[in-house]
C-alpha cells in the first residue's frame, strides 16, 4: 500500500478554521508516510473532544472511544496484538483530566505506544471551560471568572510516571512535530508528546502569537542531550535531573523538543514475553482456539492434564 | 445408614479454615463422596469469625442446610456463635481452653451479634455468660460434646519436630481436619493426598500435619469410633473436579478460548483472575498451544475498556468484577453495545448497595445487569445455577458474544464463587467454539455493513482499514447524525435481540424441575437453584410442585414462560434480594403477577431447610412473603 496510499479520508474536517488540530493532523500524516508503515497495521485511538475526531480524518484504523479512556482501549488492542502501531490522541481535558489515572498507569508499564496530547487549556467542544493545564488566575474568553484551580504540568507528570520518551512540540511547527512523532513512534516504550495547540475560538490567551514569541527549540542547543546513553543509575539520574529543570520552564521562554528518552527500560511486551515466550510470535489475537470443526483446542484429555491440580481420581475400593 | 453428613468448622479468619475446607473436600472426593463446601467470612484478613460449612453425601447434593451433625469450634467465639446450629444428637467439638471464656471477653465479636446471642442464652436459661455453660446446655440437649486439649496436641507436635511456639498456631487447621476425619472415618491416605495438594512442595508441613492428625484421629476413634461414617459412596464418575466457582469459570474460559483477561482486584471476583494467571501458558507435551494475557489494570473502567480493545483486535477477551466494579464499567459497556463488540463481563454479585457486605452473597443486581448503560442496545445476560452450568456458560458466553457481536454479562454470585463443589469432568462432545462471521477484510470494508444484522467482522490489523466510534455512525464507522442512517443503525443494533431470541435453544435458557404441569411453581435463577432443587423431592411428597430455573435472562423467553406460569396456581419467586427482581422481570414480559415471595438478604445463602419451611408457610398458612434469616 505504502506510497500510493491515500492517507487522508475524504471526510470534511469539522474543526474551527485556524484550529491547532490541523497542524497536528498534517504532521501526523507526514510522519506516518515517512515511517513507511502499513496503514492496515496502524491504529489511532482517541478519547472525546475536538482533538479526538482525528482518527476519522486519517486513512488508517481508527477507534474513537470514551472521554479519557483512549489509553485503556489502546492497551487492550496492543496487548492482544503487539505487532500493531498504536497512537493515542486526546485533549488536555481528556488525558490530563478525566483520564489522568490511565495516563499515569501507562507510564508504569512502558507499553510500546505513543500518546499525543492536544493541549489547548480549554474544553473546546463544551464551549470553553478551563482545562487542567490552564493556570490559576487566567480568564479565557468563555470563563465567567478567573480560573481558581492551578495548572498541572504534563511533562512533569510524564517524568514522574515513568514514560521513557517525553517531548513537547507546537501544533503549527509541523516539521518539528512530524519529527517528534516519528521519534516517538519508533521509540520502544511509552512515549508522550505534549503538543501546544492554540484554540482559536476559546483560548484568547494561549494564542498563536503568544506561543510564537516564547517558544524555543531545545534540540537547537547542541549541548542538549535528552537521551539516556547507558543504563547506569548515574546517567539516568543526570538525564532526569535536566529534564525536570526544563519541565518547570514556562513563561517568557517555553521549551519544545525531546525532554527525556530512555531506551533501556523493558517494554510491557518484553515483560509479558519473559513469561509467555511465544507472545510476540503468536499474539493472543492471532492464536487458534479451535479446529476446523469448531472443537476447542483444549480437548477433554488436555483439560485433564491442564487442570490436574483440581481433578481427583476416585478410589475404587468401594466398587464391588 | 448415613446418606449425608453436614458439618461446620468455625474459627478466626486466617487460622486455616480455608485449608481445612479444601483438604477435607479433596479427601472426601477421593473417597467418592459428593461435597459442597461454603465459606462464610468477614471483609477482614485476620481475626474475625469465619466458618466453613460442608455437606457430604452419597448422592449429588447442591446446597447447604442446617442444623448440622458436627460443629468443630476452634475458639470460644465459635461455641457462642454456632451452638444453635447443631442437631440435638450431633457432635460438638471444643477446645478445653475455650470453656473458661465469657462472651463479653471476646473482643472480635460484633457487638450486635454478642447482644443477640446473650439474649438468646438468657431465654434458653443458660446460667451465665461462659462458654462452659453453653456446653452444659448442649449436653443436656443430648449433644455429644467432644473436648479436646488443643494446646497439648500442639505441644506434642512442637516437641516432636522442634517447632517454635510462634509457628505452631498454623497447625490448628490440622486439628480441625483430624476431628472431621476421625468422626467420619476418612481414610488417612485421602487426607494425606489432600494435604499434599494444598501444601504443594512443603513436605515438612505435610509430615507435621500427618503426625498431628493421626494423633487426634486415634484419640477420637478410641473414644467415639466413627459415628458419622457414611454409607459406601456411589459416584457416577471416576474423576471429580474439586473447585470453587471462580476456578470453574476460569476453566470454562480457557476451554472457550479466552486470550485476554483484564481485571481490577475485587471480592469475590479476583480469585478467578488469579487462577487464570496460574494457567496462562497452555502447553501440551511441551508444545505451546496458547497463551493468555491476564492483566491487572488501574481500575474497572480500564479493565472493561481494554478488554474491549483486545476484542477489537480479535482476541476472545473478558473481565471479571463485582457490583462496585461493574458500576464503573457501565459507560464502556454502552460503547461495546454501540460498536457491537463481543466482550464478556463475568459479574459476581455481592451484598450491596455501595460497599454493602463485600464478602457476602446477593442476587440484587439482576435489573442492574439487564439495564445498565445509557441508550438502548442488545446484550445477553446469562446466569448459572451451579458449578457445572457455570463451566458450560462461560464457554457459551464467548460464543454468543462473537456470533452476535454483543456484550455478554455472565451474572454469578459470591455463593457460587467461593463454594467448592465436586463435579464430574464436563462432557466435551457438544462443546463447540462459534466465532460467528469473521472476514479478513479488503479495501472499502464496512465494519457496520447494514446488509446483515450481524456484519462480517474483521479484526484491527487485518487486511481492512476500519473505524469505530461511540458516536452514531455510518457503515464505515464514521460519525453521522443523519436521522435516517440513525434509524437503520439503531434498528440493526436492537433487532439483533430478536435474532438471538429466535436462535437460542430453549434448553439452554430455561429448565423446569419437578412435576411437568405443577400447581405450585417456584421461580428463580443463579444460586437459588441449589437449595430449591435439593428441597424439591421432599416438597413433591406433599405438593404438586416444580421449579422454573432461568439461565439466560436476556433475551427473555416470554412465550414459553407465559405458557408454563399461566397453568400454575401459586407462583413463588425465590431470590437473594428484597425485591425479587426476577418476579418483576417475569411480570414485565408476561403480564403474569408473581403472587408469592421467598427472599433472603442477610448475605448468607438460602438453605434447603429454609425452602421447605417457607413453601409450607405459603401453601398451608397462606403467607404471601417469607423472609429468610437463617445462618450466622
Amino acid at each position: 500500500m505504502g506510497n500510493k496510499h491515500k492517507w487522508r479520508t475524504d471526510l470534511w474536517i469539522d474543526w474551527c478554521p485556524g484550529c491547532g488540530n490541523f497542524g497536528i493532523l498534517n504532521a501526523e500524516i507526514l510522519a506516518l508516510k515517512e515511517l513507511g508503515l502499513d496503514p492496515r497495521k496502524i491504529v489511532i485511538v482517541s478519547g472525546i473532544g475536538c482533538s479526538s475526531r482525528i482518527p476519522h480524518y486519517i486513512n488508517v484504523n481508527g477507534v474513537h472511544t470514551l472521554h479519557g479512556r483512549g489509553i485503556p482501549f489502546a492497551l487492550g488492542i496492543k496487548l492482544a496484538n503487539p505487532e500493531l502501531t498504536v497512537i493515542v490522541h486526546g485533549g488536555d481535558g481528556d488525558l490530563l483530566g478525566i483520564g489522568m489515572g490511565h495516563l499515569v498507569a501507562l507510564g508504569r508499564r512502558n507499553l510500546d505506544i505513543t500518546v499525543i496530547i492536544h493541549n489547548n487549556g480549554v474544553y473546546g467542544l463544551t464551549k470553553g471551560q478551563a482545562s487542567p493545564t490552564l493556570p490559576r488566575g487566567l480568564k479565557t474568553k468563555a470563563l465567567t471568572k478567573p480560573n481558581i484551580q492551578d495548572a498541572i504540568n504534563p511533562i512533569a507528570i510524564a517524568l514522574a510516571s515513568g514514560y521513557t520518551f517525553i517531548a513537547r512540540s507546537y501544533a503549527f511547527n509541523i516539521r518539528h512535530l512530524k519529527e517528534i512523532i516519528k521519534r516517538a513512534v519508533k521509540h520502544r516504550g511509552s512515549a508522550l508528546i505534549d503538543v501546544l495547540q492554540p484554540c482559536v475560538t476559546y483560548n484568547d490567551i494561549y494564542t498563536r502569537d503568544y506561543y510564537e514569541e516564547r517558544i524555543y527549540i531545545l534540540d537547537q542547543d547542541t549541548a542538549w542531550d535528552p537521551v539516556v546513553r547507558e543504563p547506569s543509575e548515574e546517567e539516568v539520574a543526570r538525564k532526569l535531573d535536566q529534564a525536570w529543570v526544563k519541565a518547570m520552564e514556562w513563561g517568557d521562554r517555553i521549551p519544545i523538543g525531546v525532554f527525556y528518552e530512555n531506551p533501556y527500560i523493558p517494554t510491557l511486551e518484553e515483560r509479558i514475553s519473559s513469561e509467555i515466550p511465544e507472545y510476540r510470535e503468536k499474539p493472543p489475537a492471532l492464536q487458534k482456539i479451535c479446529n476446523e470443526k469448531g472443537e476447542p483446542i483444549i480437548t477433554r484429555d488436555i483439560f485433564k492434564i491442564l487442570f490436574r491440580d483440581k481433578i481427583i481420581r476416585v478410589r475404587n475400593r468401594y466398587k464391588s | 445408614m448415613v446418606k449425608e453428613v453436614l458439618f461446620l468448622i468455625g474459627g478466626p479468619q486466617g487460622s486455616g479454615l480455608e485449608t481445612s475446607g479444601i483438604v477435607l473436600t479433596r479427601a472426601l472426593a477421593e473417597e467418592g463422596y459428593y461435597v459442597i463446601s461454603d465459606r462464610e467470612y468477614h471483609s477482614n484478613i485476620r481475626g474475625r469469625h469465619s466458618y466453613t460449612h460442608v455437606r457430604v453425601s452419597v448422592k449429588p447434593r447442591y446446597s447447604l442446610a442446617f442444623p448440622v451433625d458436627l460443629v468443630v469450634a476452634m475458639d470460644a467465639e465459635s461455641i457462642f456463635t454456632h451452638f444453635s446450629d447443631i442437631k440435638k444428637d450431633g457432635f460438638f467439638v471444643v477446645d478445653i481452653s475455650s470453656l473458661e471464656q465469657s462472651i463479653d471477653k471476646i473482643v472480635s465479636m460484633d457487638r450486635l451479634v454478642r447482644q443477640r446471642i446473650k439474649r438468646k442464652m438468657e431465654l434458653l436459661g443458660i446460667r451465665d455468660d461462659k462458654a462452659e455453660s453453653v456446653i452444659s446446655f448442649l449436653r443436656e440437649q443430648d449433644t455429644e460434646i467432644i473436648q479436646l486439649d488443643f494446646k497439648n496436641y500442639l505441644k506434642k507436635l512442637a516437641d516432636k519436630y522442634t517447632i517454635s511456639p510462634r509457628a505452631i498456631s498454623r497447625y490448628l487447621s490440622g486439628i480441625a481436619i483430624a476431628t472431621v476425619a476421625g468422626l467420619l472415618g476418612i481414610d488417612m491416605d485421602s487426607i494425606v493426598n489432600g494435604l499434599r495438594a494444598r501444601l504443594a512442595g512443603r513436605e515438612a508441613l505435610v509430615k507435621h500435619n500427618v503426625y498431628l492428625i493421626s494423633m487426634v484421629v486415634e484419640d477420637i476413634a478410641s473414644e467415639y469410633g466413627t459415628p458419622l461414617k457414611l454409607d459406601a459412596p456411589d459416584p457416577k464418575t471416576s474423576d471429580f473436579i474439586v473447585a470453587t466457582g471462580n476456578e470453574i469459570v476460569a476453566m470454562g474460559k480457557i476451554v472457550g478460548g479466552l486470550r485476554v483477561q483484564t481485571y481490577y482486584p475485587i471480592t469475590p471476583a479476583a480469585d478467578e483472575s488469579l487462577y487464570l494467571e496460574e494457567k496462562n501458558v497452555l502447553k501440551m507435551n511441551g508444545e505451546f498451544i496458547g497463551g493468555i494475557v491476564v492483566f491487572q489494570t488501574e481500575d474497572e473502567i480500564a479493565a472493561l475498556s481494554s478488554a474491549i480493545g483486545a476484542a477489537l483486535a480479535g482476541a476472545r477477551s473478558s473481565t471479571s468484577t463485582s457490583g462496585p466494579g461493574f458500576s464503573l464499567m457501565v459507560e464502556a459497556l454502552s460503547w461495546a453495545g454501540m460498536n457491537e463488540v463481543p466482550v464478556v463481563i463475568t459479574y459476581y454479585q455481592r451484598g450491596g448497595p455501595s460497599t454493602g457486605m463485600p464478602t457476602r452473597g446477593a442476587q440484587s443486581d439482576l435489573m442492574f445487569a439487564i439495564y445498565a448503560g445509557h441508550g438502548e442496545f442488545a446484550r445477553v445476560v446469562i446466569s448459572s445455577g451451579d458449578h457445572l452450568e457455570t463451566f458450560y456458560d462461560a464457554i457459551d458466553a464467548f460464543n454468543i458474544a462473537e456470533k452476535y457481536q454483543v456484550p455478554v454479562i455472565h451474572l454469578l454470585d459470591k455463593f457460587l464463587a467461593n463454594s467448592i463443589a465436586t463435579i464430574p469432568i464436563p462432557d466435551f462432545s457438544n462443546i463447540r467454539i462459534e466465532r460467528g462471521s469473521i472476514v479478513s477484510g479488503a479495501p472499502d470494508y464496512k465494519r457496520f455493513d447494514k446488509r446483515n444484522l450481524v456484519s462480517p467482522r474483521a479484526f484491527l490489523g487485518s487486511n481492512a482499514v476500519m473505524w469505530h466510534t461511540g458516536n452514531e455512525h455510518d457503515e464505515y464507522g464514521h460519525v453521522s447524525e443523519d436521522p435516517l442512517n440513525r434509524i437503520d443503525m439503531y434498528e440493526k443494533r436492537i433487532k439483533k435481540m430478536a435474532l438471538i431470541d429466535e436462535e437460542l435453544p430453549l434448553k439452554k435458557r430455561i429448565s423446569l424441575y419437578g412435576s411437568k404441569n405443577p400447581r405450585i411453581i417456584l421461580i428463580g435463577w443463579g444460586y437459588t437453584k441449589n437449595p430449591v432443587i435439593d428441597a424439591l423431592p421432599k416438597l413433591e411428597e406433599k405438593y404438586d410442585i416444580g421449579y422454573l430455573h432461568f439461565r439466560i435472562l436476556v433475551p427473555f423467553p416470554k412465550d414459553y414462560i407465559h405458557e408454563v406460569l399461566n397453568r400454575a396456581e401459586i407462583i413463588i419467586g425465590v431470590e437473594h434480594s428484597y425485591n425479587v427482581q426476577i418476579a418483576n422481570l417475569v411480570t414485565m414480559h408476561t403480564g403474569i403477577k408473581i403472587s408469592h415471595e421467598i427472599v433472603k438478604f442477610t448475605g448468607r445463602p438460602i438453605y434447603e431447610n429454609e425452602i421447605i419451611t417457607a413453601v409450607k408457610e405459603i401453601v398451608e398458612n397462606k403467607r404471601i412473603r417469607v423472609v429468610l434469616t437463617h445462618g450466622e
